[in-house]
C-alpha cells in the first residue's frame, strides 16, 4: 500500500474513533470553559485573601473574646476586652483622634488630588515628569519618608523653620507641640498619597469624550461651568473609588509614618487607634484586647462604607443619565 | 462609567482559543503551586530542633560606623568561639534595632512559640518575659562567686533569689555638654551646674534660635521614662515602694514633672530632640549645649568626632536630694520554651556569667573596646580598668562619679509604663498641670497594681 493510501486509511478509521469519544463524556460548553478559566484565574487571589485576610478576620474576632498573655496562653473571657475598651479613655482618645484626621485628610487628598489630575491633563511640554515627580512620594517608604520630613520639620535646624526665619517669623515645633503635629501627620500623608488619587483621577478625566467639551464650549460654558456640568458628574465613579479608598487607608494607614515621625506624641496627639492598637499587640502584648480594638476598628470602617455607598450610590450614575 | 464602542460581551474569535487554553492551564498550575506554598507559610516557622537561635540587634552586620562593626565582630566571635568548643551549635540572628525595638517579629515569635532559644532583654521588658513563662533560671549553671561578683547588677535580674537574666553592660545616664560652646559663653569648670536651678540658668543662658540649651528626651517610649526617673529619684520619690505599694503621688514626682514642664515651658529645653535624635550631629552641627545622655555615646563621639570637645558631668540635684542617677543596659536570657533551655542557659553562662577569664574578657572587650559602658561585674571593671578602658577623662568620670550614685531602670510592666510615660508627655509638651497628671497616674498604677498577678514590680 502507498503511503498515501495508507493515511487516507489512518483518517478513516481515526475519525469514528474521536466521535465516539466525545459522545462519551460531556464535553464542557464555551461558557463552562470560561467560568472554569475565571474560576481558576482567580483562585491564587481568592487563596491569597482568604489566607491572610479572610481567616485572620475570623480568628481575630475569636481572639477578641481572650485573655492572651503574648506567651501561648489563651483565657477565655467573653466580652472581657470589650468592656475593658468601653471604660479605656485612652482608646476612645485615639478614636477621636482618627475621627479628626480622617475628616481632615480625606477631603483635603481628595480636592488636592483631583486638582492635581486636572493639572496634569493638560497637553504641556514636559507634562509626564510632572506626573512623575508627583507620584513618586507614593513609591517612597513610609519609614523613609518619615526621617525626611522629620529632619525638614526640626526645630532647630529643619528646613521649614529655617525658612521661616529667614522670612522674618519665629520657627514652630511642628512635631512638639500637640496642636500642630497632626496636623503636620495630615500634611505628610497628603504629600505621600496625593501622586496616587491623582493618577486615578486622571484615568476618570480622560474617560470623558472630549467632544462634551466642545459642545459645552460652543455652547459657551467656561471652564467653571464645563467642570461642574461635565466633569464632576462624570467623574462619579472615580470619585467613589478616591472616597472609599482614602478613607480605609486613611483609618488603616500611616502606622510606619506615625513610627517614625512622632511615636504616637507628643503626649498622644498622635496616637491614631491604629497606632494605639498595634502598641496594645505587639508593644504590651495584650493580643486579645488589641484584636477586641481591631474588630471594633473594622465594624467603624464597613459602617463607613457604608454610608458612603448610600450617598454616593456606590458610584453609580442615575437611571437615565 | 461611559463605554465608548467598546466590544464588552462579545468574546475574541475563536482564534484565540490556544491561547485561552495555554493561559487556563498556566492560572491552574499557578494555582497548584500556590496552596501549598501559602498553606505551609502559615505553620511552623521553624521546625524544633537544629540549631539554637539567638536574635540580637548588634550582628552579624556591616556598616559604615566602626563602632558598630566592632559590636558584630564581638558578638560574632563570641558564637564561633562556643561553636568551636561545643555540640549545641548555635546561629546568631540579626534584627535591626527599630525591629527588636518596636517590631512585631520578636512579640510574634514567643506569642506562636517560636521565640528564640537566646535574646537579649531590657529591663522594661523583664517582668513580661517572665510572667509569660519564657525566661529560664541561669542560676543553676552559675558559680556563687559569679553571682556575687555581679553584684546589685542583677537585682532587677532576678525573681526569689534566682537569676534570669545576665547584663552584659551598665549604661549610666549624665549631662554631655558641648566645650566650645560653653567656653564661648564664658563659661568656666567652675559653672558646672550641681542643682537644678543652676543647670536651668546655664541652659538659658547658652540657647539661641538653632541651639538648644538643655535636652531631655522628648519622644514617648521607656526610654523616655528611662531618663525620667532619676529626677524622681533624686527628691527620694518612687514609683512604688519596698513593699510594692504605689508611691507615685508625691512631692519629688511633681517636682520632677514640674523641672522638664518648665525647661520646655520657659524655652529652655526643645519639644522634640535636635536633629532628629542624632546626638553627635546634634553636637557637631552646634545644635546643642547639653543633653541628658547615656554612655554609649562615648563610643559614637570616639568613632564619627574624635576631637569635638566635650564633657560629661552629674545630673544636677534638687535643693535637699541626693544625687542618683539610671542604670540601663541589656541582658542576655535564655528560652525555657526554646529547643534546649539548658543549653541556652549554659550559652548565656559561659558568655557572660562564668569565673573563667575568657567569661570575665569578653566582658572587658564588650564594655571598653567595642562599646564604651561600665561593666556589670566587678572583676570586668577591675581589668577594664587595668586595660586603660577607664583612663580617658569622660570613661574616667563616668567610672568613679557617675556610676557609684546609679539605680537600676525599674522592670515596670507597660501599663505602669504607660501611665507615667502619659504624665511625663501630657505635662512636658501638653502643659497639662503637674497636679492632676500625677493623680491621674497614681490611680491607673494602683488600678494596676490591686489585679497585677506575677513577679515582683520591684
Amino acid at each position: 500500500m502507498s503511503s498515501v493510501a495508507a493515511q487516507e486509511q489512518r483518517r478513516a478509521t481515526a475519525a469514528p474513533a474521536r466521535a465516539s469519544a466525545a459522545s462519551k463524556g460531556p464535553r464542557l460548553s464555551r461558557k463552562h470553559r470560561e467560568w472554569l478559566a475565571a474560576g481558576l484565574f482567580l483562585a491564587p487571589d481568592v487563596l491569597g485573601l482568604l489566607v491572610f485576610v479572610a481567616i485572620p478576620m475570623v480568628l481575630s474576632i475569636v481572639l477578641s473574646f481572650f485573655q492572651v498573655s503574648g506567651f501561648g496562653s489563651y483565657e477565655w473571657i467573653g466580652l472581657g476586652n470589650y468592656r475593658r475598651m468601653m471604660d479605656d479613655p485612652l482608646f476612645w482618645d485615639s478614636m477621636k483622634i482618627t475621627g479628626l484626621y480622617v475628616v481632615v485628610l480625606v477631603p483635603v487628598l481628595f480636592c488636592v488630588s483631583l486638582a492635581l489630575g486636572l493639572l496634569v491633563k493638560q497637553k504641556l511640554p514636559g507634562m509626564g515628569i510632572y506626573r512623575t515627580a508627583l507620584f513618586l512620594p507614593y513609591v517612597i517608604s513610609l519609614v523613609v519618608v518619615g526621617v525626611l520630613w522629620k529632619f525638614l520639620l526640626d526645630e532647630q535646624t529643619g528646613a521649614v523653620n529655617r525658612a521661616m526665619r529667614a522670612a522674618g517669623f519665629d520657627g514652630e515645633s511642628w512635631l512638639g507641640s500637640p496642636s500642630l503635629a497632626l496636623g503636620c501627620v495630615i500634611a505628610v500623608m497628603v504629600w505621600v498619597m496625593m501622586g496616587y488619587y491623582m493618577i486615578i483621577f486622571l484615568a476618570g478625566l480622560q474617560e470623558i469624550p472630549k467632544e462634551f467639551y466642545e459642545a459645552a464650549k460652543l455652547d459657551g460654558a467656561g471652564p467653571w461651568t464645563a467642570f461642574r456640568t461635565i466633569t464632576w458628574p462624570l467623574l462619579r465613579p472615580t470619585s467613589f473609588f478616591v472616597l472609599l479608598m482614602s478613607t480605609v487607608a486613611a483609618i488603616t494607614g500611616g502606622l510606619d509614618l506615625i513610627f517614625v515621625l512622632t511615636n504616637g506624641g507628643p503626649a498622644n496627639g498622635t496616637s491614631l487607634a491604629i497606632f494605639y492598637i498595634y502598641q496594645q499587640a505587639f508593644g504590651f502584648g495584650e493580643y486579645g484586647y488589641a484584636s477586641a480594638m481591631g474588630s471594633f476598628l473594622v465594624l467603624i470602617m464597613v459602617l463607613i462604607s457604608a454610608v458612603i455607598f448610600k450617598f454616593t450610590r456606590g458610584g453609580r450614575f442615575d437611571d437615565g443619565e | 462609567m461611559l463605554q465608548h464602542g467598546n466590544d464588552a460581551g462579545h468574546p475574541a474569535h475563536s482564534s484565540g482559543t490556544s491561547r485561552r487554553r495555554f493561559l487556563t492551564a498556566m492560572a491552574g498550575g499557578g494555582a497548584a503551586v500556590a496552596a501549598p506554598a501559602l498553606l505551609t507559610g502559615c505553620g511552623s516557622a521553624q521546625a524544633k530542633g537544629g540549631n539554637l537561635q539567638f536574635w540580637n540587634f548588634y550582628g552579624p552586620q556591616r556598616s559604615p560606623d566602626p563602632a558598630i562593626n566592632a559590636q558584630s565582630k564581638w558578638f560574632t566571635d563570641m558564637v564561633d568561639r562556643w561553636n568551636a568548643t561545643h555540640s549545641t551549635k548555635i546561629d546568631l540572628v540579626y534584627l535591626p534595632q527599630p525591629t527588636y525595638l518596636n517590631g512585631f517579629k520578636l512579640p510574634s515569635a514567643f506569642a506562636t512559640g517560636e521565640g528564640p532559644d537566646i535574646f537579649l532583654c531590657s529591663p522594661g521588658d523583664f517582668l513580661r518575659y517572665y510572667n509569660g513563662g519564657v525566661l529560664a533560671d541561669l542560676t543553676p549553671h552559675m558559680e556563687k562567686a559569679a553571682v556575687d561578683d555581679f553584684g546589685s547588677t542583677l537585682d532587677s535580674r532576678k525573681v526569689d533569689g534566682k537569676v534570669y537574666a545576665l547584663p552584659m553592660e551598665v549604661e549610666p545616664l549624665a549631662m554631655f555638654y558641648a566645650q566650645d560652646v560653653w567656653e564661648k559663653a564664658g563659661l568656666s569648670e567652675a559653672d558646672i551646674p550641681t542643682t537644678w536651678d543652676q543647670m536651668l540658668d546655664v541652659g538659658d543662658k547658652l540657647r539661641t534660635k538653632t541651639r538648644a540649651g538643655l535636652v531631655f528626651e522628648t519622644n514617648p517610649g521607656y526610654y523616655q521614662n528611662f531618663t525620667w526617673y532619676p529626677w524622681m529619684w533624686q527628691g527620694g520619690g518612687d514609683v512604688l515602694d519596698e513593699r510594692g505599694e504605689v508611691a507615685f503621688d508625691s512631692r519629688a514626682t511633681r517636682q520632677a514633672l514640674a523641672l522638664w514642664q518648665d525647661a520646655v515651658h520657659h524655652g529652655i529645653a526643645p519639644r522634640t530632640v535636635p536633629a532628629a535624635g542624632d546626638v553627635i550631629g546634634g553636637f557637631k552641627g552646634g545644635n546643642v549645649a547639653l543633653w541628658q545622655q547615656g554612655i554609649w555615646n562615648v563610643s559614637s563621639f570616639k568613632a564619627f568626632a574624635p576631637d569635638f570637645p566635650y564633657g560629661v558631668f552629674r545630673l544636677p540635684v534638687p535643693p535637699g536630694g541626693k544625687y542618683v542617677t539610671a542604670l540601663g543596659g541589656w541582658s542576655f536570657c535564655a528560652n525555657a520554651q526554646g529547643r534546649n533551655p539548658e543549653a541556652a542557659a549554659e550559652f548565656c553562662v559561659w558568655a557572660l556569667g562564668s569565673m573563667k577569664d575568657e567569661s570575665i574578657d569578653r566582658m572587658v572587650d564588650w564594655c571598653v573596646g567595642a562599646k564604651s559602658d561600665v561593666a556589670p561585674r566587678d572583676t570586668a571593671l577591675e581589668r577594664g580598668a587595668a586595660k586603660g578602658g577607664y583612663d580617658s577623662e569622660v570613661m574616667r568620670k563616668f567610672k568613679d562619679e557617675i556610676f557609684p550614685g546609679g539605680r537600676a531602670e525599674p522592670r515596670y510592666p507597660p501599663v505602669v509604663y504607660k501611665a507615667i510615660s502619659d504624665a511625663i508627655q501630657g505635662t512636658m509638651l501638653a502643659g497639662r498641670g503637674v497636679d492632676g497628671e500625677t493623680e491621674r497616674a497614681a490611680r491607673s498604677i494602683s488600678a494596676y497594681t490591686k489585679s497585677y498577678k506575677g513577679a515582683s514590680l520591684v
